[in-house]
């Protein structure tokens, strides 16, 4: 049972056809081809789905598309671009905070709520901050150093 | 997509709408609030009845009231909006409430609603085991009529609830202690984004000449099919001047009261030891914030 709905994905209005049970994970990428976010577990295990729903992070597998619906939806793709990264990319590619990057899309949306409710977080709230996301390469410590570069701390 | 028999997504904007639904599907429609818990029903295959979804959050049952006598917590209210709340800093009775809610990861929070949450009957969540420590009362709705029960009546078996087809969960309610009481909370976890191994609550009521008027003491995590209530460990503490010694006496009948499993997290024999490691720490925990 398709049916049509409209999304606001990073700014732009998308009207789509999607199963009533789609996740906005599914739809994100393989209708909008936003791949930035990633499918890792599928079941609210690992952060690497992690979006913005109307400011605030959220696992995107975890959401059907319905009901994300009238809500503002901001992806990685919405941060910032390959010539203007936003300060949180800019400082994990600085830091060296990425390996195979599989988790960093997730992992810099999460930083991103975690720096705005928190300018300069101590090392222990940015480690409580990402815990709802998996890193399986890095061992986390250049992920911290990095988000305590975007803070300036 | 494990939703194979879904024919309907509803998003009423009234409650008589969700009455509808419910109507036309019984059993088999669905209600759907933050759904952090129906996601991970969906992807082990157990949702493979459900004809329609109910998505609630229009209905606009979220927010919090701080009265004089206590809160009344909307139902669709998040686990960050919660979090928000002065009194949680504050208030010594409610800090059961606000050491659970340190644990959840930032996604969940933003998503995961207090009605939902207690609606899933989960005896591996935290905020129950906290809630039931404050003896949260809840006002639920169904097609208009309205009911009042205590959260431990809305348990009644594992991922069971008492609620009838359509009944929504409208508020949690706790009622403000009239004289000195403290509460906390605490959980075992594997790792920082995983279900309590065990976990404990604790609240405790001082008269005036400082012995225990009332105890709750609450357990989760795989103790029970639900989350369980040690009345045995509450009677050491009643009419007693709270020492370290008896918090540990009381700690120790834990073991009478629940039912530890044994899974993959943990064995029965380690649950039962460490509910009464957590459930002693929980409790000089609570005293503590009453001195
Ligand atoms: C990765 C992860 C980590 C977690 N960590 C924690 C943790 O640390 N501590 C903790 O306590 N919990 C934790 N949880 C569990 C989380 O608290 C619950 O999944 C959540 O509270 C469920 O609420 P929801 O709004 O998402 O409910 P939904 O998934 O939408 O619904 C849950 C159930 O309640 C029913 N329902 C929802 N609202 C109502 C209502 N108003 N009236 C009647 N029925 C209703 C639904 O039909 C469904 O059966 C975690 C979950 C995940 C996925
Ligand atoms: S893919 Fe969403 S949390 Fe793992
Ligand atoms: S960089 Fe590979 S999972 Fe984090």
């Amino acid at each position: 049972m398709k049916q049509l709905i409209a999304l606001e994905v990073n700014g732009d209005m998308h009207e789509i056809a999607v199963e009533a049970d789609a996740t906005l994970l599914s739809v994100l990428r393989d209708n909008l081809g936003l791949i930035g976010t990633k499918r890792g577990c599928d079941s609210g295990g690992c952060g690497c789905c992690t979006v913005h729903i109307d400011g605030k992070a959220m696992y995107s597998c975890m959401m059907y598309a319905l009901s994300a619906q009238g809500r503002k939806i901001t992806t990685i793709e919405g941060l910032g671009s390959a010539e203007k990264l936003d300060p949180v990319q800019d400082a994990f590619v600085k830091e060296g905070a990425v390996q195979c990057g599989y988790c960093t899309c997730g992992m810099i949306m999460t930083a991103k709520q975690l720096l705005h409710d928190n300018p300069h977080p101590v090392e222990e709230a940015i480690r409580h901050g990402i815990a709802g996301n998996l890193c399986r390469c890095t061992g986390y410590h250049k992920i911290v150093e990095a988000i305590k570069t975007a803070a300036g701390n | 997509m494990a939703l194979v028999k879904l024919k309907e997504f509803c998003i009423p904007d009234k409650p008589e709408q969700v009455d509808a639904c419910v109507a036309k599907y019984g059993e088999n429609a669905l209600i759907l609030a933050g759904g952090s818990f129906i996601h991970g029903l969906e992807a082990r295959g157990l949702l493979s009845e459900v004809e329609a979804l109910v998505d609630i959050r229009k209905l606009g049952f979220a927010g919090v009231t701080a009265a004089a006598g206590g809160l009344h917590i909307g139902a669709m209210t998040t686990f960050a909006q919660l979090e928000q709340l002065p009194e949680l800093g504050s208030a010594p009775w409610l800090g059961a409430l606000k050491d659970a809610l340190t644990y959840p990861p930032m996604q969940i929070k933003n998503a995961a609603t207090v009605g939902g949450c207690l609606a899933a009957a989960c005896p591996f969540f935290d905020i129950p085991t906290a809630l039931l420590a404050l003896d949260c009362k809840l006002s639920t709705n169904k097609a208009g009529a309205k009911r009042e029960m205590n959260l431990a009546d809305l348990f009644s078996g594992l991922f069971e609830n008492s609620l009838e087809p359509g009944e929504l969960i409208i508020e949690a309610k706790l009622a403000k202690p009239a004289g000195r009481a403290a509460s906390a909370f605490i959980k075992l976890e594997g790792t920082a984004n995983d279900l309590a191994i065990v976990n404990a609550a604790a609240y405790i009521a001082l008269d005036g000449s400082g012995q225990c008027q009332e105890a709750r003491i609450t357990l989760g995590g795989g103790v029970g099919d639900n989350v369980v209530r040690s009345s045995s460990a509450e009677q050491v503490l009643l009419g007693q001047k709270l020492t370290e010694e008896l918090l540990q006496r009381a700690a120790d009948a834990v073991g009478q009261d629940i039912q530890p499993m044994a899974d993959h997290r943990a064995s029965a024999a380690y649950r039962l030891a460490m509910a009464k490691v957590f459930t002693k720490r929980a409790l000089s925990l609570a005293l503590s914030r009453l001195n």
